[in-house]
């Protein structure tokens, strides 16, 4: 049963709109947030167990309250870049309800003490950049932002940045150096953003939902946010349902939510006379569960991490048994290779091998040991990098691996897949 | 030798001034001077922004080759762009982007003869839940099937 | 200062130092391409890994601040696993160019590889293709395929150099090093990318493939083309010398030298010197004698003249030379003709920022230095106006070891040759003299490389350096030719160098370690 404290009015058309968002209650939780304290919203936003939405998983609070309590300027950053392959719940919020974004930037701008903030949305999300722009134009000329907002001296100004077509980007960091005019490479940490961020100056970069979940929070109060969800993983999430289900798309349930529910449920099942094989959880950097594995699978954080795979971006890609699971990881692969930045040698080097040796298994060259070689080389870029992409493109070759080897070890023997019955070369032509 | 136009210039000269560095009006900047060049960027388009702009040709370079949006080679009117990642992938994408070239008569990364079409395969667009689909400029057209994506493609001009 | 300790070792250090700056501090060896002591930390090679307790995770030792109490290791299986599986990663895409690239013997990954090498290359797809021998600009080749994007090159061009040239283009393992289309790395200082590249990846033009580096011997001394006065190490061997780098010096040119220092070694070669004492008079041809006798028979001519004999210097001795001609001259000539020949006086006190100066004379200071103290302050006009006049009988001149900087050499010349005697002291070749008539004596000198003594730089630091190796047997320094020319009886006889270690010499069946040993270039690898 879908829980809308975010998604209630995204049906409705006009609700893009200024006119339409404020008919349904718009705003009114900034003029409440600019009464209190900054202070206060970060203690209710830390009691109410709200954790990053974008994939990490930080609780927002404690990320807040690593800023200095000093008079530098600080800046907020909302991840608009959504390139977790599998995630789309963002673009649903910007498209529908940018002006929700929008109001939870600026309280949380309030409560961090930030002056600027910004936008950094991916360059290929046109029109949610168009409607983002629409918005802020509106915002600016009913006085939600700019100078002395409501009445309350606080001053705010935001900017939309568009990105221009590159995944690390969506790493903190990685869009902090693609903010700064530079190419979108991660820094070094320590320093973190919090004290040395963008331009050096103190930023928070927090996803999209996370920002416009602040809303709920301060409407409701944290204990009510807590009503749903569990100890650790408190509140609703949206989720990107995508994949071999009838009814992909958008769902926003509770936290813990059970994994087939909202496949079967929200999700309509899977196609007439396919079973299911396998689901990616959390956007296509999170190891994947066998069919058997989902069954006892709850959305939450602990649940899935005590599975051995993440929540992350909250993307449930469902696969069934009509896929070949060697021709999904290359799909994969060629993702992680692409989007590699190059700094640093691990993921650099090691993307393009484990690329390689896949296709090689693709295309009929693959040797035995080649099995045994993925998952050492995958093993060896973990943990050794100055981002997580290395561990991202590590992690499912590991899982697909492990879970399915009879599929690498029969391609690797025949030369052509167990699943589709073809080779490579046939298989999608 | 390229030179952006007034309207051009004038809104570069915008962006160098509308965040907290200059540098960062390096990618708005490249999207401008794209459109300008049909839809490419070339080292005559790099010589000319760093010269308005003041910021050494190496590090425009740097940020022109790093972004795939950015296109080093010419392209058709109509850049056909088809998503073939995981969730695009299990909904028959690949097949998708290989029927489009075949009845467009185009090579993957190629302008066509007539100069429509090129025809990319790119990572994910973010468009998962309404698989397959493809971008084509600024568009996206989502939920397709062989037929219908060839309906739309056959009546852009 | 916090304190920490090292593989058991204790060590204590500056506030805010960097665990690599520490093993730095303590010669300890670690593994690492992208950090280097006069640049930025970039962090991106992820083979300087090491172990802190309390730590579950290993940290790179470039960007993790000591803090007291600190306990670091990096001797552990689990850290050099984690260094062999990097360095692989490093190798998988590497070109095995050893035999033809100039790195052999000096390369970072040549060098991690016998320490930490999986020898098994399980690396079984078709390696990167990038571009090969990419002109880069009028000095330095880039070969993309060897490459392993440390980044140094590209740090170096921002913030030393400040000319932004270089950059990494392309992401992921398309990644190279490049110019912007159309531009080249063309600075004063563009060779020093050279020399901070661990791989082979930037060579030297002038440099490139003719000599091994394990035929090289290498020795320290000081740059010779400005009144900076850079630390130097010149590489050489029987042959000669072949090039030149920089020594890491905090007071005078930190990490770095300029472009136009790497070429003093030409000066140096047997193909400019001056190999043999050469006389005519006026428009005869030259006769050849040595060195010695040529001295002797110019002391003859010099006494005659008394203490009229004038005497040219140029700043590119060394003080000690100066301290002895000088005496010699105003003792036993009595003589107090002693002129500075200074050379673009209008650039005299330019300075570019950053180590390149306008005098371009390693020693005018010590050479002023000499001179006052002997209150020798008559101008170098009063010599021009009298060998205009045609009075000068004998005019001994120490001529310029770095010829190339005297731009008006050949209009000297022509009025040096005005004097009835000419004895030009010259370590290089003339062939202007050639042309021009009267009694010319010229006899060979030492360059600086052959002997020892002291440079003063343009902020009076006083430079020591040793004699690297000796070049042409039959050269004088300035105080033997004094000596000779007061008329004193000093031994010149040529010693013998000391053999000279050459590799192509030796028996196949015998292992000469002893004599291996003594080389210290097989101990001391050129430091990254």
């Amino acid at each position: 049963m879908e829980t809308k404290l975010l998604t209630e009015f995204y049906h409705l058309d006009e609700f893009r709109g200024l006119s339409g968002y404020k008919a349904k209650g718009g705003y009114a939780i900034l003029a409440k947030a600019l009464k209190m304290q900054p202070q206060q919203i970060i203690d209710e936003v830390k009691a109410s167990g709200l954790r990053g939405r974008g994939g990490a998983g930080f609780p927002t609070g404690s990320k807040w309250g690593f800023l200095p309590k000093n008079n530098e300027p600080r800046y907020l950053l909302c991840n608009a870049d959504e390139g977790e392959p599998g995630t789309f719940k963002d673009r649903l919020m910007m498209e529908r309800a940018p002006h929700q974004l929008i109001e939870g930037m600026i309280i949380s701008s309030y409560a961090i003490s930030s002056k600027k903030s910004y936008i950094y949305i991916r360059g290929e999300y046109d029109f949610p950049y168009e409607c983002l722009m629409q918005a802020l134009e509106e915002a600016y000329k009913a006085g939600y932002l700019g100078k002395n907002i409501l009445g309350s001296g606080f001053d705010h100004d935001m900017d939309v940045y568009r990105g221009a077509g590159a995944y690390i980007c969506g790493e903190e960091t990685g869009m902090i150096s693609s903010l700064e005019g530079f190419k979108g490479q991660p820094k070094l940490k320590p320093p973190f953003p919090a004290v040395q961020g963008y331009l050096r100056k103190p930023t928070i970069v927090n996803n999209v939902e996370t920002l416009a979940a602040v809303i709920p929070i301060l409407r409701d109060g944290a204990q009510a946010y807590r009503k749903f969800g569990t100890e650790k993983s408190a509140g609703t999430k949206l989720f990107s349902l995508s994949g071999n289900v009838v009814k992909a798309g958008n769902y926003e349930v509770p936290l813990a939510y059970p994994l087939m529910d909202l496949i079967n449920k929200e999700g309509g099942g899977l196609k007439p006379g396919r079973k299911l094989k396998a689901v990616i959880p959390g956007g296509s950097s999170a190891p994947v569960l066998t069919a058997e594995e989902c069954t006892k699978a709850t959305l939450d954080y602990e649940c899935l991490a005590q599975m051995g795979s993440m929540l992350g971006s909250g993307a449930v890609i469902v696969i069934d048994d009509s896929q070949c699971m060697v021709d999904l990881l290359g799909v994969l692969m060629h993702f992680y290779h692409h989007e590699s930045c190059g700094q640093c040698t691990p993921c650099r080097e090691g993307t393009g091998w484990l690329n390689k040796i896949t296709h090689s298994i693709l295309e009929g060259r693959g040797r035995l040991q080649d099995i045994d070689l993925l998952l050492r080389v995958a093993d060896n870029m973990k943990g050794r990098t100055i981002c997580a992409l290395s561990d991202a493109a590590a992690l499912p070759v590991i899982s697909f691996v492990s879970k399915f080897r009879e599929e690498f070890e029969f391609f690797v023997r025949e030369g052509r897949s167990k699943v589709k019955g073809t080779t490579y070369a046939e298989m999608h032509h | 030798m390229f030179e952006l136009s007034s309207e051009g210039q004038k809104a570069v000269k915008k962006e160098l001034t509308r965040y907290e560095s200059k540098d960062s009006a390096i990618i708005p900047s490249l999207y401008i001077a794209q459109k300008e060049n049909k839809g490419w960027v070339n080292s005559e388009v790099i010589k000319h922004l760093s010269l308005i702009m003041e910021i050494p040709e190496s590090k425009i370079t740097e940020v022109f080759k790093f972004y795939t949006m950015f296109n080093q080679k010419p392209v058709g009117k109509h850049h056909v762009q088809v998503c073939t990642n995981i969730s695009c992938a299990v909904n028959g994408s690949r097949e998708l982007a290989h029927h489009i070239c075949k009845e467009l008569g185009a090579k993957y990364d190629q302008v066509t003869k007539d100069g429509r079409f090129t025809v990319s395969k790119v990572e994910c667009l973010g468009s998962c839940g309404t698989a397959p689909m493809m971008q084509v400029n600024d568009k996206y057209y989502e939920n397709l099937t062989p037929e219908s994506a060839m309906n739309i493609l056959r009546g852009m001009k | 200062m916090p304190k920490c300790t090292i593989n058991g070792k204790e060590i204590e250090v500056k506030a805010g130092a960097t665990i690599m700056e520490a093993m730095y501090q303590m010669d300890e060896a670690i593994a690492h391409y992208c950090y280097h002591p006069g640049l930025s930390v970039a962090g991106v090679c992820r083979l300087c890994i090491v172990d802190i307790e309390g730590n579950p995770r290993p940290q790179i030792a470039c960007n993790t601040a000591v803090t007291d109490g600190m306990k670091i290791s990096n001797k552990s299986d689990k850290i050099r696993e984690g260094v062999k599986w990097v360095l692989d990663f490093h190798l998988i895409n590497h070109p095995l160019d050893c035999p033809i690239c100039d790195q052999a013997g000096e390369c970072g990954l040549q060098e991690q590889y016998m320490e930490f090498g999986k020898y098994d290359p399980e690396m079984a797809e078709r390696k990167v293709k990038k571009h090969k021998v990419v002109d880069l600009g009028p000095t330095v080749v880039l070969d993309s395929e060897r490459c392993i994007l440390c980044s140094r090159c590209v740090r170096f061009t921002d913030e030393v150099s400040k000319t932004h040239e270089l950059g990494i283009f392309n992401r992921g393992d398309r990644s190279e090093i490049g110019t912007a289309e159309g531009k080249e790395l063309n600075n004063k200082y563009s060779l020093n990318t050279v020399d901070i590249c661990p791989v082979g990846a930037l060579t030297s033009k002038d440099f490139r493939f003719r000599q091994r580096v394990w035929y090289l011997k290498d020795s320290d001394t000081i740059c010779n083309g400005c009144s900076t006065g850079c630390s130097v190490k010149v590489y050489f061997n029987k042959e000669g010398l072949f090039r030149v780098r920089p020594v890491v010096n905090p007071e005078v040119n930190g990490h770095w030298m300029c472009d136009e220092g790497r070429d003093i070694y030409k000066f140096v070669n047997r193909d400019i010197r001056l190999l043999k004492a050469k006389k005519k008079t006026n428009s005869g041809e030259w006769t050849e004698l040595t060195a010695g006798a040529a001295a002797k028979e110019a002391s003859g001519i010099a006494k005659s003249a008394g203490a009229d004999v004038a005497l040219v210097l140029t700043g590119q001795y060394t003080n000690e030379e100066y301290e002895k001609i000088v005496e010699t001259f105003v003792k036993d000539f009595k003589s107090k003709k002693i002129y500075h020949w200074i050379n673009n006086k209008e650039h005299l006190n330019d300075f570019d920022g950053l180590l390149i100066r306008g005098d371009k004379n390693p020693n005018t200071k010590g050479l002023i230095g000499v001179l006052e103290s002997h209150s020798l302050t008559s101008p170098f006009s009063n010599l021009e106006a009298d060998l205009k006049k045609g009075t000068v009988k004998t005019l001994v001149v120490a001529a310029p070891e770095n010829f190339a900087v005297y731009l008006d050499l050949k209009e000297k010349l022509s009025l040096f040759t005005k004097a009835q005697n000419l004895i030009w002291l010259s370590s290089v070749k003339n062939s202007d003299l050639d042309d021009m008539n009267g009694n010319i004596w010229q006899i060979p000198m030492k360059s600086y490389i052959e002997k020892s003594g002291t440079f003063t730089n343009h902020a009076g630091l006083e430079q020591k350096f040793h004699k690297v190796t000796t070049v042409v047997s039959e050269s004088l320094t300035l105080g033997e030719a004094a000596e000779l020319l007061a008329g004193k009886n000093i031994s010149v006889a040529v010693t013998p160098t000391r053999e000279t270690f050459v590799e192509a010499d030796r028996r196949a069946d015998l292992v000469r370690l002893e004599h291996r040993k003594k080389n210290e270039f097989v101990y001391k690898r050129g430091s990254l």
